[in-house]
């Protein structure tokens, strides 16, 4: 049954591969290296398939001499997304120079609020940003503040690299991350995408900001989950959004949750993202991409 | 408060840091305000009303139609409503625009298409999703010289678009004081380079960036969905407002300012329309106001504790901005 939901899907993504290799976020547009690494991901059982090879190659050619990759072959400037091409170096087991040099630059970067002079500030009172900025987070990009989602892909990507990097300031940056996303969840049990609360009202948890923020602590030791999860399955069962509800079943089952498929009578989307997360979130296992120890199925 | 004046004048001082001198609008421009008891009556009348009013040609223009999707909270009147989008579509359409295309990049939320589907626009526009653009992972170009950025992305929808009609929600806004058809440009940002927030606009410094977005974007016209407003501590956490009003006009400052004083708003205080002195009209005298005079359907929102001292005096109305 499974396989009648992720047939089209799998088929859509093949068919909107860009002649480059890589795929756009809605068909016939431009090449980006975020629907581009999900589709990989998504695809990953034709892995020696020369089409395949060729968005790995696309990809592979993002990557800056700062060692951070760019969103795609036009936006020449280091971005959030590296911590997905790193994530899928782990899964092809590819342990290059380019993955250590883009390891070297997620441990580098942090958002701006962690920033020395920041930091200082807020130690003698002139900041108030409301959140401490010890625990430093990742930005979407740099000399900007920390989000939960681009902290949430970047631990994912830095358990999963752990074990091929020698550098110390791994599992503390781990530490770190896992530490902001855990100082930021919402009075609710869920994380909204930034601050639990703005101008000292609470804000509201969103299922796709919970769910990363489940990813990203995966295997945490400072965290209790299990109300977290709990709150995660209430957003699935409720949520409309089918992008919401991919990354929550994809979270919930790294978590050991039960979760029905989808219906396979769902119609397949024209966002190429969201075709990948859904096959990413079925019950085939493609989701265990995300898991510290990866070993997709 | 402190931080929000230093916040001001390091952007005061970056401005008159620039090299380009510009020159001071001091033309006049005609502003709209047209009544609209409510969602449910017929509103394309009205529109094509609003249009005629200020002088719109529209035909053979490719036309954006940009509404201020956010998040949907049934509880109170975040998004621009989907039957004014559908009303103008059909406006637009019947004008003879060449194309007409519903655009938006929401500012944290990924799913735009969700965030759409749960504020109606799926159920309320036939054909939703071929006539939509998500702005947030459009493909992008450079423009230069966008505030003191060498380089800045923008989409390529709304590069080549050659109307862009901003569709705010007439709200009050916890950082901005007000958050109307020149703000409403920053759903042009696109997230998949600026992320979700785009929060590189609020390092440039949320004025810098309106008023930057809106002198790339000189094309546009407004319709300010002020029907139901939010009051309070908008954009997102702020009560329902009902108004009945529409408001139109092809210069958003003056659109804005038109809006600030139906809201008991002293549009002088408002930062990015003060910055924005080169873009359009503030003072009253330099607005030709049609329909309904906007000091007759004055209806003051509720001000958060740091935007009290905004609050629209007499004599305000007719000082010069």
């Amino acid at each position: 049954m499974v396989q009648d939901y992720l047939r089209p899907r799998l088929e859509v993504l093949r068919n909107n591969q860009n002649p480059d290799g890589g795929w756009a976020y809605f068909p016939g547009k431009r090449s980006w290296l975020e629907p581009t690494a999900y589709a990989l991901l998504a695809l990953h059982r034709e892995a020696e398939s020369e089409a395949w090879q060729k968005g790995w190659r696309l990809l592979r050619s993002w990557q800056r001499p700062d060692g951070a990759w760019q969103a795609n072959g036009q936006v020449a400037e280091p971005h959030w997304s590296t911590a997905l091409a790193v994530t899928l170096h782990c899964s092809q087991r590819v342990y290059d120079d380019s993955f250590q040099r883009g390891v070297a630059w997620l441990l580098e970067c942090s958002g701006a609020e962690s920033s020395l002079l920041v930091r200082m500030m807020t130690m003698v009172g002139l900041s108030k940003l409301g959140n401490d900025p010890k625990y430093r987070g990742w930005p979407w990009r740099p000399d900007t503040t920390a989000w939960i989602e681009p902290t949430a892909h970047t631990l994912v990507a830095l358990k999963r690299a752990a074990p091929q990097v020698r550098n110390a300031a791994l599992s503390r940056r781990v530490a770190l991350g896992e530490g902001m996303i855990l100082r930021r969840r919402c009075s609710d049990g869920g994380w909204n995408y930034g601050s639990r609360a703005a101008l000292g009202i609470d804000l509201p948890s969103y299922p796709e900001t919970t769910a990363l923020a489940l990813l990203g602590l995966q295997g945490s030791r400072e965290a209790d989950l299990s109300d977290a999860v709990r709150h995660a399955s209430q957003l699935w069962q409720s949520s409309r959004s089918r992008w919401s509800r991919a990354w929550l079943a994809i979270s919930l089952r790294l978590l050991g949750t039960d979760l029905p498929n989808e219906p396979t009578d769902q119609p397949v989307a024209k966002d190429l993202i969201l075709n990948a997360l859904e096959v990413l979130a079925a019950a085939d296992g493609g989701f265990r991409h995300f898991r510290p120890e990866g070993k997709p199925s | 408060m402190a931080r929000r004046a230093l916040t001001a004048a390091l952007a005061a001082g970056l401005t008159s840091c620039q090299k380009t001198e510009r020159k001071i609008f001091d033309g006049t421009s005609p502003v709209a305000v047209l009544r609209a008891k409510s969602y449910q009556t017929e509103l394309t009348d009205t529109i094509l009303e609003g249009i005629r009013l200020c002088g719109l040609d529209v035909k053979g223009k490719t036309v954006l139609l940009k509404p201020n999707l956010v998040e949907f909270d049934a509880s109170t009147a975040i998004n621009t409503d989907v039957a004014l989008v559908a009303a103008a579509l059909r406006a637009f359409r019947s004008l003879g625009a060449a194309s007409v295309t519903i655009a938006e990049g929401p500012g944290h939320r990924r799913d735009t298409l969700g965030v759409a589907d749960e504020a109606g626009y799926w159920k309320g526009i036939r054909g939703f999703e071929d006539q939509f653009v998500d702005l947030n992972r459009d493909d992008v170009s450079p423009v230069a010289n966008f505030a003191n950025e060498k380089q800045f992305f923008l989409p390529n929808t709304a590069l080549g678009a050659d109307l862009i009609v901003s569709m705010p929600k007439m709200k009050t806004h916890h950082w901005a004081a007000a958050t109307l058809s020149m703000k409403n440009l920053f759903g042009l940002v696109p997230g998949a380079v600026y992320g979700w927030p785009k929060n590189t606009l609020h390092y440039i410094g949320i004025d810098n960036s309106i008023v930057a977005l809106n002198r790339q974007f000189r094309k546009t016209f407004a319709i300010v969905d002020g029907i139901v407003g939010m009051e309070g501590n908008g954009p997102i956490q702020g009560q329902a407002k009902d108004v009945g009003l529409l408001v139109f006009g092809q210069d958003l400052r003056a659109v804005d300012a038109t809006c600030c004083r139906i809201m008991g708003i002293d549009p002088a205080k408002v930062a990015y329309l003060q910055q924005a002195a080169d873009l359009g009209a503030i003072a009253a005298n330099q607005i030709h106001q049609r329909g309904e005079n906007p000091q007759a359907v004055r209806n003051d929102f509720q001000l958060i504790s740091e935007f009290a001292s905004y609050r629209l005096t007499p004599d305000a109305n007719t000082k010069k901005g």
